[in-house]
This record gives C-alpha cells, sequence and structure tokens, in this order.
C-alpha cells in the first residue's frame, strides 16, 4: 500500500515543486526507523514496537506550474505535516523537495527565510493573524521582515487589500471582523510578496458553510486572474473536486491515489476512496466527454455540438432540451453524442450508489 | 463514569488506612504523653544552634576581608543602597540642609496621577491621587515615601533582572527545566525566612531589606513571563515563521507584543508582592510604614498600628487599581479620531499641570510638606482605640471566649497529638501518612527532612508551628470549598465575591495582624486567624475556577438524568475539579505557613517566634537562623506531601 504513490522517477522540468521519497516520523528514533523495515509497519502496530508515528510516508509528487493541487484526508491523515514539510515549518525526516531545482531541504537557515519571504506563502485554517496589528500591517508583515520600505509595502498591501475585497478594512483589527473576512486578510496577506506558490491549509474549514463556499469561489477567481501554483489541503471532499486539477487523497500518512477529480470517481483506488467518491454525483463531477458515445445508426446528430470538456451538470439543460442526441466534439473533432436517456443512467447510477452507502 | 465511581471506592480505602494510623498515633500517645518531647526553652542553644551562631559571627567577621565581601557582595550592597537611595531623595528623605525631598507632596501625588493617567485612564489617576493624598491626611507621609521607594526601586530591579529571565524561559525549554526547580522552590519559601541570612551577609538597611523584596518578587515575575510567552496562541507564530521571520523579528514584532498583556499582569503581581515584602523588611532595616507596624504590634499599641496598616492599605490599593488599568488599557485598542486628539490634549495639560505642581511643591510651604491641618490620624488612631475596646469587651465571649474555647477544644488536642508525643513515634507516624498519601519516595523524604529539624534541636518548636498550620489549613479549605463552590455555581456571588478576593490577594499578610491582633490578643489563635483571612481567597478563587472550569455538558448530563443539586455538587462538580481541590489545599497549606511564621509577632511561639527572636538578641542569633532552615524543611515536607497526592491522584486510570 506504501508504493501506491506512483510518481516519475526523474524530476520533471516544469514543476514547480518536486517531492521524492518525503518521510515524516514523530519521535525520538525517526531516523532510525526510516532505514528498517519496521518503516513498512502499519501505524498502529509502528507506534506500540517504536512509540513513533509515521506522520507522512513516502510521498512523491509534483505539482505543475499554475496547478492547482489538492490533498485530501481525514484528520490525523498528515495532510497538514505533509505541506508543513514542504516549506519545513516542520523539518522532515527523510526525502527531498525540490522548488527551481534547489533542494528546500538541504537550504541554509537563511535561504529558507529568503524563500518564504518572497516565494512561497501560506494561509493557515485559523487565520494565525497577528492581533496586535493592524489588517494592513499584517497583510505587510512578509515584506516588513524583509526589509522593504514603509511606503512601498503600504501601497502593496493596499493593492491586495482591493484584490481580496477588503477595501477600506486596512486599518481595523483582526478581532473586529468576522472570520469570513479575516481569512480574507490572511489571503491577501499570502498574495503580498507576490509568491510563486501558496500553500493553503485547510483555509476554509473553520468558516460557515455560505462563508465557505464564497472564500471558495474567491480562490477559483484569484487563480483564474493569478494563475498562481497552489498546495490546497482539506478534508472535505466536494471542496477538493471543486477546486482541484489533481487531487491527493492521503491515509495514515501513504497517499492512496493521486488523480484528477474525475478520474478519482470513475476508477478509485480503492475501496477507501471509493467510499469517499460514492456520495459525488458523477455528474457534478465529470465532464461531458465521459459519457460520450458512438452515434447509433439512424441517430440525428446535426443539432449544435457542445464542448468535451463542460461538466455534465452544467450541461444537462441543452441536452435534455434539444431534440435529439446532442453530437460531442473536443478541439473541434467529433467524439460522439449524447442523450437525455445517457444522463438518466448516470442520475439513476448515482442514485443506486448513494442508497447503498 | 468509570473514574467518578472507582474514586469513593479508592477513597474510602485510602482513608480507612489514615484513621488507622491517626488512631494509633493518638493511643500511643496518650500513654507516652510528655515522653521524649525535645521540648527545650527559648534561650537555649542546642549544638546545632551554637554551630551556627558562630557560623554567623564568622561570616560577620570576614566582612571586612574576605574577598567575595571585598569584590562582591560589599560593591553589590553599595550600589543596590545608591540605587534605592537616589529615588528615596527624589520623593522621600529631604538633603541636607533643606526641608523636602527634591520633590515635595503635592508634586508627588500630581507625578503619581500623571503616569497613571498616561498608562491608563483619567479615572484610576483621579484614584491614585486620592490614595496617596488619604496616605498623608493619616499622618504617615515620609513613612509613605519610603515605602513608595523601596518599592518601586525593588521592583524596577527586580523587572531588569525578571523580564530577560522569564523571556529566555519562555521560549527556551531548557532554560525552564534549569530554572523551575529554584521557582518553585521560591514559592514554598515563607517571607520571614530570608531575613535573616540576608541581613548577616548584606547587614541589616536598605540592600539587604531590598535583595530580599527581589528574591521574593523575581521569581513571580519570571514565572508570570515564561508563562506569557509560552502560553501564545501556536497560529500566528507559525504563520510569522512561514513569512520567513528571524528569531529576533519574531520575538519583537510577534512574540512580545502578544504577550505584553500577560507581561503587564506581571508587573502587577511583581509590585503587590515587592510592597507586602518591603513592610515585612522593616525587620532588617526597611524604611517606612512597616516600622510604625512593627513597633505598635510590639507594643500592642492598636490606634497607631492601624493608621500604618491603613497607610499600607492605599498603597496597595493603588498600586493594584494603577497596574491593572494599565493591563486593561494595553489590551484596548488604541484610540482614532476625536478620541485620540482628546487624550493627545490630555496628555499634554497633564504634564503641563504636573510641572506646576511640582515646581509649587519645592517653592511654596504648603505643597512642599503635607500641611498639618489636613492630618486626621491621631482620631483615626483613637477611634480605632475606641472601637477596640468597645468589640472587645462588649463581644467578649466572641472575641476571647472563642479563642480560650478553641484553643483547649482543638488547638492543644492536635499540639499535643504532634509535639506533645515521643518525636520518633511522631515522624513515624507523619511518614506513614506521606506513604498513603503520596508513595514511598515521600515517606522516605519526609522521614529524613523531620530528623534533620530534629538534629538541628528544634523538634518541639516545629510542631507548635505544624499545629497552627494544619488547623488553620483545614479551616482554610473547608471555608474555601464552601463558598468557591457556591462562587463556581453562581456568577452572582463570584461578583459578589470579587472585590473581597481581589482586597484578601492586595493586601500584605502583615497588616491582618494587627485587627486580629487588637480583637483575639497575642496567641497562637491569633496567628491561626491571620492565616485562615491570608489563605482563604487564595483557596476560594482556585476551587471556585476549578468548579467553573468542569465542562458544562457533563453538568447538564447529570441534571438532566435526574440529580439534586447536592448530588451534582457531590458526584460531578467536585470529583471533576479534584485537581483544583487538591492544588487548592497545596497553596492554602504554604499560605498558612507564611502566614503563621510572622504569627511569632503576636504571640504564636514556634518557629517564627524564634526568628524573630534571634533578629533581636545576639546571643540567639543561631537560634534563629536554624529556626529559617527548619520552617524551610517543614515546608518541603508539607509541600512535597501535598504535590505527590496530587500526582497520584491525576495518574489513576480512568
Amino acid at each position: 500500500m506504501t508504493m501506491t504513490s506512483p510518481a516519475p522517477a526523474e524530476v520533471s522540468t516544469d514543476a514547480a515543486i518536486s517531492v521524492r521519497g518525503l518521510w515524516k516520523i514523530f519521535g525520538e528514533k525517526a531516523h532510525e526507523i526510516i532505514d528498517s523495515p519496521d518503516a513498512r509497519l502499519p501505524r498502529p502496530e509502528l507506534l506500540e514496537k517504536t512509540g513513533c508515528v509515521a506522520a507522512v510516508r513516502d510521498a512523491s509528487f509534483d505539482v505543475a506550474n499554475g496547478e492547482v493541487f489538492v490533498v485530501m484526508g481525514l484528520s490525523g491523515s498528515g495532510k497538514s505535516t505533509l505541506v508543513r514539510c514542504l516549506t519545513r515549518l516542520i523539518e522532515p525526516t527523510a526525502g527531498e523537495v525540490f522548488f527551481d531545482g534547489e533542494d528546500i531541504l538541504t537550504a541554509s537557515k537563511a535561504r529558507l527565510r529568503e524563500l518564504r519571504r518572497t516565494k512561497f506563502s501560506m494561509v493557515f485554517q485559523h487565520f494565525g493573524l497577528l492581533p496586535h496589528r493592524r489588517v494592513i500591517d499584517n497583510i505587510a508583515y512578509s515584506l516588513e521582515v524583509n526589509g522593504v520600505k514603509k511606503e512601498t509595502r503600504h501601497a502593496r498591501a493596499m493593492e491586495v487589500i482591493e484584490l481580496v475585497g477588503l477595501d477600506g478594512y486596512a486599518n481595523h483589527f483582526p478581532e473586529q471582523l468576522s472570520g469570513g473576512m479575516q481569512q480574507r486578510v490572511g489571503l491577501a496577506r499570502a498574495l503580498a510578496v507576490n509568491p510563486e506558490v501558496m500553500f493553503l491549509d485547510e483555509p476554509f474549514s473553520a468558516l460557515d458553510p455560505l462563508i465557505r463556499r464564497d472564500m471558495q469561489n474567491e480562490v477559483k477567481r484569484l487563480h483564474q486572474d493569478l494563475n498562481k501554483t497552489m498546495v490546497f489541503i482539506t478534508h472535505d471532499l466536494s471542496e477538493a473536486m471543486k477546486l482541484g486539477d489533481r487531487i491527493a487523497i492521503m491515509r495514515d500518512g501513504d497517499i492512496v491515489q493521486m488523480a484528477t477529480p474525475a478520474d478519482l470517481v470513475m476508477h478509485p483506488a480503492d475501496d477507501y476512496v471509493a467510499d469517499f467518491t460514492n456520495d459525488i454525483p458523477k455528474s457534478h463531477v465529470l465532464t461531458v466527454g465521459y459519457i460520450a458515445r458512438p452515434a447509433g445508426d439512424g441517430e440525428d446528430i446535426s443539432g449544435q455540438p457542445i464542448d468535451a470538456d463542460i461538466i455534465i451538470r452544467d450541461a444537462i439543460p441543452r441536452i435534455v432540451n434539444a431534440t435529439g442526441p446532442v453530437p460531442v466534439t473536443r478541439a473541434g473533432e467529433s467524439i460522439g453524442v449524447i442523450g437525455t436517456d445517457d444522463i438518466l443512467h448516470l442520475v439513476a447510477e448515482d442514485a443506486s450508489e448513494g442508497s447503498a452507502t | 463514569m468509570n473514574a467518578l465511581e472507582s474514586l469513593p471506592t479508592w477513597m474510602r480505602k485510602r482513608s480507612t488506612l489514615v484513621l488507622l494510623v491517626v488512631g494509633v498515633w493518638f493511643v500511643l500517645g496518650t500513654i507516652l504523653a510528655g515522653v521524649h518531647t525535645l521540648e527545650l526553652s527559648t534561650a537555649t542553644n542546642t549544638p546545632a544552634t551554637d554551630w551556627l551562631r558562630e557560623f554567623a559571627a564568622s561570616i560577620r567577621g570576614s566582612r571586612a576581608e574576605s574577598p567575595i565581601f571585598v569584590y562582591f557582595f560589599n560593591p553589590l550592597r553599595g550600589g543596590i543602597e545608591g540605587f534605592i537611595e537616589i529615588i528615596r531623595a527624589v520623593i522621600a528623605v529631604p538633603a541636607s540642609g533643606n526641608v523636602i525631598p527634591i520633590i515635595g507632596w503635592f508634586g508627588v501625588v500630581a507625578l503619581v496621577g500623571y503616569i497613571v493617567y498616561a498608562s491608563s485612564n483619567w479615572r484610576t489617576s483621579l484614584l491614585s491621587m486620592a490614595l496617596l493624598t488619604a496616605c498623608g491626611m493619616l499622618g504617615v507621609w515620609a513613612y509613605t515615601m519610603d515605602t513608595l521607594a523601596m518599592t518601586v526601586g525593588a521592583v524596577l530591579l527586580s523587572l531588569a533582572i525578571a523580564l530577560p529571565i522569564g523571556i529566555w524561559a519562555g521560549l527556551s525549554d531548557r532554560v525552564m527545566a534549569f530554572i523551575r526547580p529554584i521557582l518553585d522552590l521560591a514559592q514554598i519559601l515563607p517571607t520571614l525566612v530570608y531575613l535573616a541570612p540576608l541581613a548577616l551577609v548584606f547587614l541589616i538597611g536598605i540592600a539587604a531589606a531590598t535583595i530580599a523584596t527581589m528574591i521574593y518578587s523575581i521569581p513571580i515575575c519570571v514565572r508570570i513571563t515564561a508563562h506569557a510567552i509560552r502560553s501564545l496562541k501556536a497560529g500566528p507564530i507559525e504563520a510569522a515563521e512561514s513569512m520567513g521571520s528571524t528569531r529576533g523579528q519574531m520575538l519583537r514584532k510577534v512574540q512580545l507584543p502578544m504577550a505584553r498583556r500577560t507581561i503587564i499582569l506581571g508587573i502587577n503581581q511583581t509590585t503587590l508582592a515587592a510592597l507586602s515584602f518591603v513592610v515585612i523588611a522593616a525587620l532588617i532595616g526597611a524604611p517606612g510604614l512597616g516600622k510604625p507596624v512593627i513597633e505598635a504590634l510590639t507594643i500592642r499599641n492598636v490606634g497607631d498600628g492601624v493608621v500604618a496598616g491603613l497607610a499600607v492599605v492605599f498603597l496597595a490599593v493603588m498600586l493594584d487599581r494603577a497596574t491593572t488599568a494599565a493591563v486593561q488599557h494595553s489590551a484596548e485598542l488604541p484610540p482614532e479620531g476625536p478620541a485620540l486628539i482628546r487624550r493627545r490634549i490630555g496628555l499634554i495639560a497633564g504634564g503641563v499641570l504636573t510641572l506646576v505642581a511640582i515646581y509649587l511643591s519645592r517653592f511654596q510651604l504648603w505643597a512642599a510638606v503635607f500641611p498639618e491641618n489636613l492630618v486626621i490620624g491621631e482620631y483615626i488612631a483613637n477611634a480605632a482605640d475606641a472601637v477596640t475596646e468597645w468589640i472587645t469587651s462588649t463581644f467578649y465571649f466572641l472575641t476571647i471566649g472563642l479563642n480560650e474555647n478553641f484553643t483547649i477544644h482543638v488547638l492543644n488536642r492536635v499540639e499535643s497529638l504532634l509535639a506533645n508525643t515521643p518525636w520518633y513515634i511522631t515522624i513515624i507516624a507523619i511518614s506513614l501518612l506521606a506513604a498513603i498519601i503520596g508513595g514511598r519516595f515521600v515517606a522516605i523524604l519526609s522521614a529524613v527532612l523531620l530528623g534533620a529539624i530534629v538534629l538541628i534541636g528544634l523538634w518541639n518548636d516545629a510542631m507548635v508551628t505544624l499545629t497552627q498550620v494544619l488547623i488553620a489549613t483545614g479551616i482554610v479549605m473547608l471555608i474555601g470549598v464552601v463558598v468557591g463552590v457556591l462562587a463556581g455555581r453562581s456568577a452572582r456571588i463570584e461578583r459578589a465575591l470579587k472585590p473581597i478576593l481581589d482586597a484578601g490577594q492586595t493586601l500584605p499578610a502583615f497588616v491582618y495582624l494587627v485587627p486580629v491582633l487588637a480583637l483575639f490578643g497575642p496567641s497562637r489563635f491569633a496567628a491561626i486567624v491571620c492565616g485562615v483571612f491570608y489563605a482563604t481567597p487564595v483557596v476560594v478563587r482556585v476551587v471556585a475556577d476549578g468548579v467553573r472550569g468542569v465542562p458544562s455538558d457533563m453538568v447538564e448530563a447529570a441534571v438532566s438524568s435526574g440529580s439534586s443539586t447536592t448530588q451534582v455538587v457531590t458526584k460531578v462538580q467536585l470529583p471533576a475539579s479534584k485537581r483544583s481541590l487538591l492544588l487548592g489545599a497545596n497553596q492554602g497549606m504554604i499560605f498558612v505557613l507564611a502566614v503563621v511564621v510572622i504569627g511569632g509577632f503576636v504571640g504564636a511561639g514556634g518557629l517564627g517566634y524564634l526568628v524573630i527572636v534571634g533578629q533581636s538578641k545576639p546571643e540567639l542569633q543561631g537560634k534563629g537562623l536554624a529556626a529559617g532552615l527548619a520552617i524551610v524543611l517543614l515546608g518541603v515536607v508539607m509541600d512535597r506531601i501535598a504535590q505527590a497526592g496530587a500526582r497520584r491522584n491525576e495518574k489513576k486510570p480512568a
């Protein structure tokens, strides 16, 4: 099971971040365990035998430039530890993390600080705002510790304040803001240094559902506008599906599957993953291309074609209102048709799986 | 639920054992009463106390020659004395050829008012000025200023040492592990035992008093400062780390600002501790209000004692209110707009007024020396005498009667068990109890430390003191649990009690002695009453916090399953806050010990009396030092037993 993180052996060049064989074991003799067969023991047995906890086990993956890479798992699965290992907020026990060809894990303290000040930024579940500083000085903190002059850093802070919709709140203190607004400050702070990679650790878990939806849309919008590489941690699969280009699912420190949202739903690697994905309506995740079928004999395929990458849910009105099957095209090439019956089959499938769980 | 069910049986088993030991002890004590009690008259020295006396004499002799004195202690004494004298010269002591200090009373009142305004608000500022003026009206302005100067000086020196250490201990586990035992020891040392050794090294006077005060207040400040750093929320700190802060930036821009409020609270506690100690330090020559208090206690002059005691109370309330307001002020958001402008105008105008007041106090007699016609101290002294007279004669049965009955029926019985039984039987009994409560290690420790007291030769006096401590602690726990549970269950009672509890924790223990002595006369009972007064507020607070800390759904579950109020208290709230109860008992005992030894002043006998006698009679100096040592040993034994009991209780599997 620990071998299920299929990763390219070569470090790919267009990746923003490449992680190879990353381990984090909490406990006294962590380093001895890595090279011993004990490392492969299931978690409870390892704890029993050595008193150590393996939070992250042999994680390897690449995050492409501009990608939103989601790490999903239940609490205790190691996802928060994993993201902290990437910037060494938690010191990993073993492994390599490449950023621009440089192994972060061997970087000096000073170099690490420099990276944190200019290339990386992080958004935290409980915001982590400094209570004694106004919004503007919270946002400008990274620039301040990097020695940027007050005028310059405040001007930059005002830019991102506008970007995240906090106009008029620059001189408030965090405690004067609602949770959702506070996390906007968290986002603005992370954007202030114009980072190359943003790490978001369950940024919306502490928010009310309605605010959470707003903030998810906000992140989607920011991602479209700014095209930042993001590593996004969540325990909420629908959030993962909504935001992620690719999703890594973690359990007990292992990455059990890494795939696009659609692949997760269509081909869950094991029962554990299937357990999650069963609750997700396929029509919400899959694109039209997934269920397009060759046109049957005598079917009318002259209607207005539909793009294969549209989510099925969004295409339903057009398909249902069409007089016959709708042709599906990808990059102008016809790849098949989709009709009302196909939609009904899919919905029926979702319904039966939902009731089975 | 398991824990709750298993506790009573566990207690029953253990309490049977305790009863058994006490029973056997009592029987043997009755049969062998008066045998091997090691009783020793006050004037008699033992080999150990003789040796200590000679040791003290040799220290005195080497003061002028020994390098450690010439190059360390003596310059240190000079430096500290010089520092305090500078402050005294400004507000307290007239320079030669002058009638007033650099600033006269009017200027001091204005200056204090301005400092308080700048660090909090004008209401607290007015209160502070009123309280200071009241001290002047009591006719003890000069004493008050000496006490204030000593306190301010000792606090400044303490902070200069304690804040850096506290911050360091807050940041580093290793430093914390190193200083924690020192802090723990400092917490259980009764104030009285520092005095004699320090006076020996630094001579009687300002330096010894200041250093003693610092030894008392520094651990408090270090503990709170370290706690302030350690208890910061992890989120903002991790965030600041993720943004590339250096360690210095983290400390300056994140940790210290976030910890500021708690650190100021630490300064509040340090100040109050310093004040209470400066008063007691009059015993080794600290100038100030402690002097008239001690004089009044020695000759039982209630009226003068009340006047000086009131001034101490006013000063304590002023320092407490001012520093507490500063804590609140530091938590508020900075003013904006019109409020900010008002505040700036206030600061400038206040500054000008203060300068005018200081100028006046240097050149106008009414502003320089506190006007005689405003002084009403004498009336208050007379009134206090009259009231005391009236109470003691009218309520004779309540004061003297209570004293006598309690002494005959409770105090003497317990004392005869502890002190009038052969010493080896008492040691064995106490060690057995320690074993039952705290385990084998504490039992051995108790036996060894109590044995050491026997060797020193102060066994009997130690048992006299122990008797008073145990009885006072028992009463404190009784009151503390009842009132604490009430306060923990009802926000209204808690609010009503708050001023009393605050006052109890603010006032220096020394000033309790005056009224208690007036009412009950010089006796062991008076010392017990003082101990109860002093320790009860702390215990009430700890118990109330514990009861309030019981998760509300636990209480709701008990209520919804049909428990009566009594059942909720006895079956849920008390068992669930057991840790707080044990902590309260331990704290109460340590507080009681500190006051009961001071009770040596009011005829309580025991070790405290020996310490005080040793201070005034050179031939008994060794005995005084030995008594101080015995108090420490006794304190450690009681603390260890209570702590081990609490720990063992915690470890019990749920």
